[in-house]
C-alpha cells in the first residue's frame, strides 16, 4: 500500500525474465500539483483569503442583487444617453483605431521585406502598450484632455489599435504572395498591390477583427466612467455612491442586454465572415 | 464559332461600378461624423493639459527608484506580487468552479436538459462585467485583495468553461470505449480514459487565462478589490508621475515575463514534447 503510494513519485521499474530492467515513463503531475496547491496556499496567505468570511458574510453578495431587483424603471430617462454614449464611444474608437490599424498592419507585417529595425521598434512598442488596459490610457488621457467622452474614445481607439494591429499583421504573414508578385511584376506600385493584391485576401478577416474589437470594447467601456471618460460608468459610479441600488439595477440590466445583443448578433456576423 | 475580341476598355467595363462603394463609404462616414456631434465634446480641451501631459511624460521617462527598490508593503515588489497572487489564485478557484459546470455542459458527458441548464449558468455568469462582481465581493469581505480574488474567479468561469467544453467535446470517444470494453471502473477510465487526454489542454488553458488575468488585475483596484491598481490610479490621481512611472514599468514587465513564459508553454503543450 504505501509502496503503491511512493510510485506516485517515481517510476517503477521491473526485472524482465531475460535480466532486463524496463522503466516506467517518468511522470511529473503530482510534482506539478504539490507545486501548484503550495503556491495556491502561500497566495491564500498573501491575499488574506480565509474561508470563514466567506461562510459568516456570503450573504452580503446577495444583499445588494436583492434590493437591485425590481429596478427602477422611471430612471431610464437618465439611463439613456449615458448608454447611447457608451455604445458610440465604443463605436468611434473601435473606427478609428481599425482605420489607423489597417494600413500599418501591412508596414509591420515581415512578407513584404519593409524596414527591419522600424518594424521590430513599432513592434515592440505595441506589445508593450498591449500590456495596459483602456482604463488606464482613459485615466492618463481624462487628465490631459479634461474628463468626458472624447477621452473615452481615444483611450478606446488606442487600445483598439494596439490589439488590431497585432491579429492583422499576424494574418497578414499567412498571406499567398503570388497575386503581389504578379502585380508588382506589371509594374504596379507597392501601395497599389498592397491595396489590390493583398489586402482582399485579408478583408473578411479585417471585418471579422473589427466586431471582435468593438464587441470587447462595449464591455470595457462600461467601467470608463470611473476614472471620468465619459459613458454609463459615470451614473453607476454616482448611483452607487448614493446607494440607489434600484437604479443600478436598471443600469446594470441595460448594460448586460446590451453588451448579449451586441456580442451574439456580432458573433453571427463573424461566423459568416470567417466562412466567406 | 466566332472569335471573342477583348479590348482594354471592354474588359474595363467589365469591372462592377465603383459608384455602390463609393456611397457606402459616403454613408459611413456622414454617420460617424453625426455620431461623433452627438457624443464628443471637445470643450473639455484647454491648456492646462499640455502642461499635465508634459509633466507626464518626463515623470513616466524617470520612475521612482525609491518606490522600485523599497521593500515594505506599500513597495512596487509587493504590490506587483499581490496582483500576481491574486490573479493566480483566482484563476485556479475558477478552474475549480469551471470544471464541473464544463463537464455538466459538454454533450458527449451530460444528458441534453443538464447541457441546457448549465449553458444558461455559465451565459448568465459571463453576462455581468466584472468589476459589478468586484462591487458586490467588497460588501462580502471589505476592501482588499480577497474580493479580487473572488471577482477573478467568478469572472473567470465563462471563458475558462467555453474553453473547456471545447476540449471535452473534442475528445476521442474510442478511447473509453475500448477501456469499457476491458472492464474498467468508472474512477480507472477517469484516470487512463478522460485525465491523459485532457490534462494538457487544461493546463494550457489555465496559464492563458492567467494571462489575461494579470492584465485585468489593475482594473480591479478601481473598485477597491486589490492590486496594484488602486494605488496607480490613486498616484495618477495625485499627479505623481514618479511613482505611476514606476508602477507602469512594473506593470509592463510583470505582464511581458509571463506573456512570453506563457506562450513557450503553450506552445511545447501544443507541440508535445
Amino acid at each position: 500500500m504505501i509502496d503503491d503510494l511512493l510510485h506516485i513519485f517515481y517510476p517503477r521499474s521491473y526485472t524482465l525474465s531475460n535480466g532486463k530492467v524496463v522503466k516506467e515513463k517518468f511522470n511529473w503531475a503530482p510534482y506539478i500539483t504539490i507545486i501548484v496547491i503550495i503556491f495556491s496556499l502561500l497566495c491564500a496567505k498573501i491575499t488574506g483569503v480565509k474561508l470563514s468570511v466567506l461562510r459568516d458574510r456570503g450573504y452580503q453578495f446577495f444583499v445588494m442583487l436583492k434590493q437591485m431587483i425590481p429596478p427602477n424603471w422611471s430612471f431610464w430617462a437618465d439611463v439613456k444617453k449615458p448608454m447611447l454614449d457608451t455604445i458610440i464611444m465604443s463605436v468611434l474608437g473601435t473606427v478609428f483605431g481599425c482605420l489607423l490599424g489597417l494600413p500599418i498592419s501591412f508596414y509591420l507585417s515581415n512578407n513584404f521585406k519593409l524596414n527591419k529595425y522600424y518594424m521590430a521598434v513599432h513592434r515592440g512598442l505595441l506589445s508593450v502598450l498591449r500590456t495596459l488596459p483602456t482604463m488606464i490610457y482613459a485615466s492618463l488621457i481624462s487628465l490631459v484632455i479634461g474628463t468626458g467622452t472624447l477621452a473615452g474614445t481615444i483611450s478606446i481607439a488606442i487600445f483598439t489599435y494596439t490589439i488590431c494591429v497585432k491579429m492583422l499583421y499576424e494574418q497578414i504573414e499567412t498571406i499567398d504572395m503570388g497575386p503581389y508578385e504578379a502585380m508588382e511584376s506589371t509594374g504596379a506600385s507597392r501601395v497599389q498591390c498592397m491595396i489590390n493584391a493583398a489586402y482582399p485576401q485579408v478583408r473578411g478577416y479585417f471585418w471579422s477583427t473589427v466586431l471582435y474589437c468593438f464587441e470587447t470594447n462595449v464591455r470595457s467601456a462600461a467601467i470608463l466612467g470611473y476614472v471620468g471618460a465619459g459613458g454609463i460608468g459615470v451614473q453607476i459610479n454616482t448611483q452607487l455612491r448614493w446607494r440607489a441600488y434600484a437604479n443600478t439595477g436598471l443600469i446594470l440590466f441595460v448594460l448586460v442586454i446590451t453588451v448579449v445583443v451586441i456580442e451574439t448578433v456580432s458573433r453571427e456576423i463573424r461566423k459568416k465572415l470567417v466562412q466567406g | 464559332m466566332t472569335e471573342k475580341t477583348y479590348t482594354v476598355d471592354g474588359q474595363l467595363r467589365k469591372f462592377p461600378s465603383p459608384l455602390p462603394k463609393f456611397l457606402i463609404e459616403l454613408a459611413a462616414i456622414v454617420v460617424i461624423y453625426f455620431l461623433a456631434n452627438y457624443t464628443l465634446d471637445f470643450s473639455s480641451i484647454n491648456d492646462k493639459g499640455l502642461k499635465i501631459a508634459v509633466a507626464a511624460l518626463k515623470g513616466l521617462l524617470h520612475p521612482s527608484i525609491e518606490l522600485i527598490t523599497r521593500m515594505d508593503s506599500s513597495g512596487l515588489l509587493y504590490m506587483l506580487m499581490e496582483t500576481l497572487a491574486i490573479a493566480f489564485l483566482g484563476t485556479i478557484i475558477g478552474i475549480v468552479l469551471a470544471l464541473p459546470l464544463a463537464f455538466l455542459s459538454s454533450r458527449n458527458i451530460a444528458p441534453r436538459w443538464v447541457n441546457y441548464i448549465c449553458l444558461t449558468i455559465i451565459s448568465i455568469i459571463r453576462a455581468f462585467p466584472a468589476f459589478m462582481y468586484g462591487i458586490m465581493f467588497v460588501r462580502v469581505t471589505s476592501l482588499g485583495a480577497y474580493a479580487g480574488v473572488l471577482t477573478m474567479a467568478v469572472s473567470s468561469i465563462g471563458m475558462l468553461a467555453k474553453l473547456l467544453i471545447e476540449a471535452i467535446e473534442d475528445m476521442n470517444p474510442g478511447i473509453n470505449e475500448a477501456l469499457d470494453a476491458s472492464g474498467c471502473s468508472a474512477f480507472e477510465k477517469i484516470r487512463y480514459g478522460i485525465i491523459p487526454q485532457l490534462s494538457s489542454n487544461i493546463i494550457s488553458i489555465v496559464i492563458y487565462r492567467l494571462d489575461i488575468n494579470v492584465k485585468n488585475a489593475s482594473i480591479l483596484g478601481v473598485v477597491g478589490a486589490g492590486g496594484i491598481g488602486a494605488s496607480l490610479i490613486f498616484s495618477i490621481g495625485k499627479q505623481a508621475w514618479d511613482e505611476v512611472g514606476a508602477m507602469l514599468f512594473g506593470l509592463v514587465v510583470l505582464v511581458l515575463v509571463l506573456e512570453y513564459f506563457s506562450t513557450r508553454i503553450r506552445k511545447k503543450l501544443a507541440v508535445g514534447e
